[in-house]
């Protein structure tokens, strides 16, 4: 009962150098395993390969084999691979094809050939052992990112696949939906058997549930096995993973409090008339650095949204005073946002346009382009769409492109989303240099409660449909 | 109408259209407009949701009444009515192109509002045996429409906070939202793929959609109706 990889040598493109370089492995069913390592070094790709998902949908094999329990994934047609191997996924905005929680269900069931008569009494058992039966009715658009992971999961139960795959499963939900997520999978590990194989750049959640870790590098997998109580902390820690109890150490200037910037009283948002938030007051400093935290589907994106625009508002949000819906067009850059998606943030066709678009109408517009794109090491690149970019360096010229503006406020949801240790590191020095040196307000939200701890000045959790300081 | 067939339903309701493609009377017109509202009211469409939604179409109603009164057939115009289907009487052409509006507007409410998307679309893979591909992928582009609208106005919102104005469908807007469409159609394939969709292979159905004798009685009784009143 295992996955055994031989000699895998894969590509994306022909002309490019392979992402996994004669990777041999073999990862045993009777154990939950964790494949982590930093950004781009092949683990997703070897996930990918092993869901049979690759080569079929992208990407080149150019030696070597990957079998699960004998058979290789990519030969079978969807509906037997299923029974094979399940997948989860990182975006669970992108999972699903029906319209409520209990049409996707049916959905799997109808995949499985499974009789008519059996279906609903198979959804209501795969709904309570996710805890989810109260959600069986929801459009599911209507849920939060870990009720969506939690349906997934259900899904998962369903089709009963031989080996689950999780592909960074946790990364945009709250610490207590990823707990009860992690166990239900220990569960399905230990009663029915099922192999349980997941990347991540987040160990925490895994602790106490996982059985070993395996650490993946410039597409080879590390010989180190080891076992979650016992982690090299250091070794992860330069690989760019993010260890738990592992302190980011950031190096910044202390924090000199300023005037108050933004200012929120009473602020309210709803949607489709249920409120989200109700009374959300605070005060954000020039200079300072806030992180906002605060569990799964409490509104912490829908008060960034009110804050960024994207969202009507009620109750005030006041920038130096001044409503911040009535700001005038010439005064909205004062309020710069990073999105989870650099991609969002994108305006302009190059690279060079997108910083130059903030710096319009200053004398030395392009010499300080040149300037910011060579300390992103972006220069090279200056010339070709912001959509080629890796995911790294998009992130990197979202953030510098903000940099160009006079902000007063950075409001950021999740910047270091899906991102390994290192890039979260790299992303937030920036921003919090930024805060520090131009006086910014910077917010953020984030999950990773170390992140918060180690960057901002203040924590504030959103609860109750209010924002309180922890 | 919500219980009737979807597919049946899409039948009838085109076959009332194509009568009234082809006949210039605005007393059909009239009594298909009334006869669609009488159905949504009985079938519990909420009356301040028909009210919004038949603002617009009232405007428009408004605007081919004054197109066809001032458009009549008379001295004026280069053509002579018995070349065309339009009428001497000014208020009575106006009347007829208001309607025409109307009843089409009506047709169309009937079938959006009292039919369930799921359904349909299950309907048409039975009925009109459309490709279970093109089915489920059709729901899928749905459920990610609501995500479509949240993008849009995402890029919208980066886009003022950069200090820069673009009218509802620049192309710089639109941009962002192929490259992401491209993106979500690869992940949700994917994603339908491991949940063991094929699209070529055997499934069994949870609902099951046929054709009741009400269907067809349905069908029948409104072509019949539009029939009786051309005359």
């Amino acid at each position: 009962m295992s996955i055994r990889i031989e000699h895998l040598k894969f590509t994306y493109f022909e002309d490019r150098k392979d992402i996994l370089c004669d990777l041999s492995a073999e990862f045993d069913a009777g154990e939950i395993t964790i494949l982590t390592g930093s950004s781009g070094c092949g683990k997703s790709t070897l996930l990918y390969l092993a869901a049979g998902i690759y080569p079929h949908s992208a990407g080149i094999r150019r030696s070597g084999t990957v079998s699960v329990e004998g058979v290789r994934p990519d030969s079978l047609t969807p509906s037997k691979r299923c029974h094979l191997v399940g997948m989860m996924f990182q975006n669970p905005e992108l999972q699903f094809c029906m319209d409520t929680v209990e049409h996707e269900l049916l959905f799997c069931l109808e995949n499985l050939c499974t009789p008519r008569e059996k279906m609903m009494t198979q959804v209501e058992e795969a709904l309570a052992f996710c805890e989810i039966s109260h959600l069986k009715k929801r459009t599911l658009h209507s849920l939060s990112g870990g009720e969506r992971q939690k349906v997934m999961l259900a899904c998962m139960t369903l089709l009963s696949p031989k080996w689950l795959l999780l592909d960074e499963p946790f990364a945009n939900i709250d610490d207590a939906s990823a707990r009860m997520i992690a166990g239900k999978l220990k569960e399905l590990n230990r009663t029915k058997g099922i192999g349980i194989l997941a990347v991540d750049h987040r160990l925490e959640n895994w602790l106490g549930i996982a059985d070993q870790v395996r650490v993946m590098e410039n597409g080879v997998l590390r010989p180190e096995v080891m076992d979650v109580s016992t982690l090299d902390g250091a070794l992860l820690k330069e690989l760019g993973v993010i260890v738990p109890g592992e302190a980011y150490e950031p190096e910044l200037p202390a924090a000199k409090p300023g005037e108050v910037v933004l200012k929120l009283r009473h602020l309210a948002v709803k949607h489709e008339n249920n409120p989200i938030f109700t009374d959300v007051n605070a005060d954000f400093r020039s200079g300072c650095i806030y992180a906002i935290v605060g569990e799964s589907g409490c509104g912490k994106s829908s008060l960034f949204g009110a804050l960024s625009g994207l969202y009507s508002y009620g109750g005030q949000a006041l920038l130096e005073n001044r409503e911040l819906r009535k700001l005038r067009k010439k005064e909205l850059g004062k309020v710069g946002f990073v999105t989870q998606n650099p991609q969002d943030q994108f305006v302009s066709d190059t690279v060079r346009e997108e910083i130059l678009v903030g710096l319009k109408g200053q004398p030395d517009a392009e010499a300080k382009t040149e300037e910011i794109l060579r300390g992103i090491k972006l220069w090279r690149y200056r010339d070709i769409s912001p959509y080629m970019l890796s995911q790294g360096q998009q992130r990197r010229l979202g953030v510098a492109a903000l940099m160009a503006y006079p902000c007063k406020a950075l409001v950021c949801d999740e910047p270091t989303y899906a991102q390994d240790r290192n890039n979260t590191a790299a992303i937030m020095d920036a921003l919090c240099r930024q805060a520090r040196e131009h006086g910014v307000a910077l917010i953020f939200s984030t999950h990773d409660r170390q992140l918060a701890k180690d960057y901002a000045d203040q924590i504030l959790e959103l609860k109750g449909g209010g924002l309180c300081v922890r | 109408m919500r219980t009737l067939n979807p597919a049946m339903k899409f039948v009838t309701l085109l076959c009332v259209t194509f009568v009234l493609a082809f006949r210039y009377n605005p007393v059909l017109n009239l009594a298909v407009f009334a006869l669609c509202m009488a159905a949504l009211l009985i079938s519990r469409v909420k009356p301040k949701t028909l009210g919004l939604l038949m603002l617009p179409i009232l405007l428009a109603a408004v605007g081919m009444f004054f197109t066809g009164y001032r458009f009549s057939a008379d001295a004026s115009m280069p053509v002579a009515a018995a070349d065309f289907l339009v009428s001497n009487s000014q208020v009575w052409n106006g009347v007829a192109q208001a309607s025409r509006v109307l009843a089409y507007a009506g047709v169309g409410f009937l079938f959006t509002l009292t039919t369930d998307r799921i359904l349909m679309v299950k309907s048409f893979e039975k009925q009109f045996h459309l490709p279970q591909v093109w089915a489920y992928g059709l729901l899928a582009a749905w459920g990610v429409f609501p995500q479509a609208v949240q993008e849009y106005k995402r890029t919208r919102a980066a886009f003022r906070a950069r200090g820069l104005s673009v009218f509802p469908v620049s192309p710089a807007l639109m941009k962002p939202l192929l490259v992401k469409s491209v993106r979500w159609s690869e992940e949700l394939a994917i994603a339908m793929e491991s949940k063991g969709f094929s699209g070529e292979e055997k499934r069994t159905e949870y609902m099951e959609v046929r054709v009741h004798a009400r269907d067809w009685l349905f069908l029948i009784f409104c072509v019949a109706l539009v029939c009786v009143f051309s005359i």
